[in-house]
């Protein structure tokens, strides 16, 4: 195989900060500070941010590579120089065939343009003759969905739509490399998966993918390979799974040392969950306990709940399986001012991944439900080290129910029997 | 891969040499086209009168000069009526106008693509051009039907404006692409750019005529107002009728192409970071 895109030690400066535009009076002061250090015959220390530091990596052609990492680690940046919209400070960028970009919502699409326009317009700009075009048309609107508002000036679009118009234009626009970033979080679910189905199409047909996301789920689902940015420079490439690991064990830790824990308020109580592992770490093994560990404020003491926690691995909440006090035909909980219920579940049969625990509570009488089911806390199951040969059996099976509460008013708490 | 791809690549620092940038060009030249029509779209769309301003705005101005200079300043038009002499400068002179004002902020209007996508960085500011072009052949259909009453004499000199007009063109896009470009970097150009033009009016030959500059300014004139060579062209060729004096004409056509080709070469040497400024 051939590569498809290239970086050879890419480094990427951007004045002031980041990019923004400059004020005449700006630069005639910088002027005057190189005029002086040149008089003085000193060096003029370069300014601004390294956006990208000496970067190098190749994408195989007809494969699908992800680039991830944390807010301001390049990406994007990576993506405009290989779009070819930026330029590098130093270093090459090589890219071998047409090159289809969603950078950031509504990519290639001008406000004031209709769809229709818009769609004619990216066309032309991607060398695309009228014909093709044309054939491409009512491709695009289908995938778009958007017959009726195909007439109306983008900028009166809702960010979903524009984001649905600007995925189907350089998706359907024949790439050879289709390049997205992070744009998926804005659709819908359904259009997600769509997305998500497009892209595979375009892989099946030998396109190269390229794909920046904070999705890790789709970054795992798509891509077989990748590389780690953060602040500008690499700090993992290779196999997917390698660099998400890696990628995920510097989340952990950041959230370890900075005690990222979310509150939850609803009726009376507000909750703070986090997930825990017999080492105290969001981080367990296959086969491990977990404990989901909820602080609970209460600004009525006395008053009943009844705890249910489910644990998702898409997303979405669709639980593989759940843990709930109803269920289990168990009385509510008398909540003090201030309690921790812990919710046990032993012997996890997930695989090494990101999984998300959701949760809900609901009053025992009047007060409907506290906290509707939403994400609470996340915990990622990792590889034993000594046993890398844990069991497969399990992933994808939408489990039984695999713990029960049980409460104790010794303890004040929920756990499985 | 079966098919052979082209294979780019992309750095810093290094500018394309202008003949490969001209062949880019020539790539682009259906994106240019599909700027100028989105532009004359957006910009009769979005206006209640729609294509009337094209139409309204230099006869708005023919009023204002025929009252000032006509009436009270008393400017000598020489053979032919006040009216017919002030017209046949001001729709060229629009066009011009139009074009270098619409050509320098075309970068900001399009920024939206510029940020996300590639291609020639020339081509909304060429696009912009062409469609202020679209104007002027409505201000001529204008002239052409208004002329004969005002006191134009109009004859087939009328077709010396086709190579006029492509003077002026080359002209607009050369001072386009240099404030354009500069635009981007330093909006205090947004500013400059109406006093700008009111200036380049007065210096050139739209409401009074080129013989009013004195004799011994005349050249000096010509040579630091291109324009004023092709507006007096289209003066002689469009009112009086006559065959355009070529010596003016042909310095203001030279200047054009030395002005074209110093506004592109600026262009150039800065575009590269036109995604990082805008």
């Amino acid at each position: 195989m051939t590569w498809a895109v290239r970086f050879q030690d890419v480094s990427k400066r951007y004045r002031g900060g980041g990019p923004r535009y400059a004020s005449l009076r700006d630069d005639l002061a910088q002027l005057g500070r190189r005029t002086v250090a040149f008089l003085r015959h000193n060096a003029v220390e370069p300014r601004g941010t390294l956006a990208l530091d000496r970067l190098s990596l190749e994408v195989e052609a007809g494969e699908a590579f992800a680039i991830i990492g944390p807010n301001g680690a390049g990406k994007t940046t990576a993506l405009k120089l290989l779009t070819r919209i930026s330029y590098p400070t130093e270093g090459r960028v090589s890219v071998r065939g047409r090159v289809g970009a969603l950078i950031e919502v509504g990519s290639g699409v001008h406000p004031e343009l209709t769809g229709r326009e818009n769609i004619w317009l990216y066309g032309r700009i991607m060398g695309m003759s009228r014909r093709e075009i044309y054939r491409r048309f009512d491709e695009i609107v289908d995938f778009a969905e958007l017959r009726h508002e195909l007439d109306v000036p983008v900028k009166m679009y809702s960010s979903g739509m524009q984001l649905r118009l600007g995925f189907a234009i350089a998706s359907h626009l024949d790439p050879d490399i289709f390049v997205v970033d992070e744009a998926l979080a804005v659709g819908d679910a359904g259009f997600q998966a769509k997305c998500v189905k497009r892209m595979m199409n375009l892989l099946g047909s030998g396109k190269t993918l390229l794909f920046v996301s904070h999705n890790l789920y789709a970054v795992e689902a798509l891509c077989a390979r990748g590389v780690y940015l953060s602040r500008g420079t690499t700090v993992a490439s290779g196999p997917i799974r390698d660099v998400l690991a890696r990628y995920l064990d510097d989340v952990d830790e950041h959230r370890a040392t900075g005690d990222a824990r979310e509150h939850v308020t609803g009726g009376p109580i507000t909750l703070s969950v986090k997930c825990i592992g017999p080492d105290g770490s969001p981080r367990i093994q296959t086969g491990e306990t977990l404990e989901i560990v909820c602080d609970v404020q209460c600004t009525h003491p006395g008053t009943g709940a009844y705890f249910h926690f489910g644990v998702s691995d898409r997303g979405q909440g669709n639980p593989l399986f759940l843990a709930s006090q109803i269920m289990n035909g168990h009385g509510p909980i008398r909540l003090a001012d201030r309690d921790r219920i812990i919710c046990v579940i032993p012997d996890i049969p997930l695989l090494p991944r990101i999984y998300e625990v959701w949760g809900e509570v609901r009053g025992d009488h009047g007060w409907g439900n506290f906290i509707t089911w939403q994400k609470l806390a996340t915990f990622r199951v990792v590889r034993d080290p000594k046993d890398a040969s844990a069991s497969v059996s399990h992933e994808g099976v939408d489990a039984p129910i695999r713990a029960k509460f049980w409460f104790d008013h010794e303890t004040r708490t929920v756990g499985s029997v | 891969m079966a098919q052979a791809m082209v294979e780019m690549v992309i750095e810093g620092g290094h500018q394309l040499a202008l003949v490969q940038g001209l062949r880019e060009l020539w790539a682009f030249r259906e994106v240019i086209r599909a700027f100028a029509e989105q532009d004359t779209r957006l910009k009769y769309k979005q206006a209640a009168l729609g294509v009337a301003w094209a139409v309204i705005q230099p006869l708005a101005l023919l009023g204002i000069f025929i009252i000032v200079f006509g009436r009270i300043g008393k400017v000598s038009a020489g053979t032919v009526p006040y009216p017919a002499f002030a017209l046949a400068a001001l729709v060229p002179w629009f066009f011009l106008q139009t074009a270098v004002s619409f050509g320098a902020q075309s970068l900001l209007m399009d920024s939206a693509l510029v940020r996300k996508v590639y291609f020639a960085r020339e081509a909304p500011i060429l696009g912009a051009v062409l469609s202020s072009g679209v104007d002027f052949i409505f201000g001529f259909a204008v002239l052409l039907a208004l002329g004969p009453f005002l006191g134009m004499r109009l004859s087939w000199m009328a077709l010396f404006a086709v190579p006029l007009w492509m003077v002026l063109a080359v002209l607009a896009s050369g001072v386009a692409m240099a404030l354009g470009a500069l635009n981007v970097y330093y909006r205090d150009f947004r500013y400059v750019l109406p006093v700008f033009l009111q200036l380049w009016m007065f210096a050139s030959p739209v409401a009074y005529p080129l013989s009013a500059v004195p004799h011994r300014w005349r050249e000096l004139y010509l040579l630091a107002n291109p324009a004023a060579g092709v507006l007096d062209g289209f003066r002689q060729t469009l009112a009086e009728g006559r065959f355009p004096d070529l010596g003016p004409l042909l310095l203001s056509a030279g200047m054009a192409l030395v002005i074209a080709w110093l506004g592109y070469s600026l262009f150039k040497r800065i575009e590269q970071g036109f995604a990082d400024a805008i």
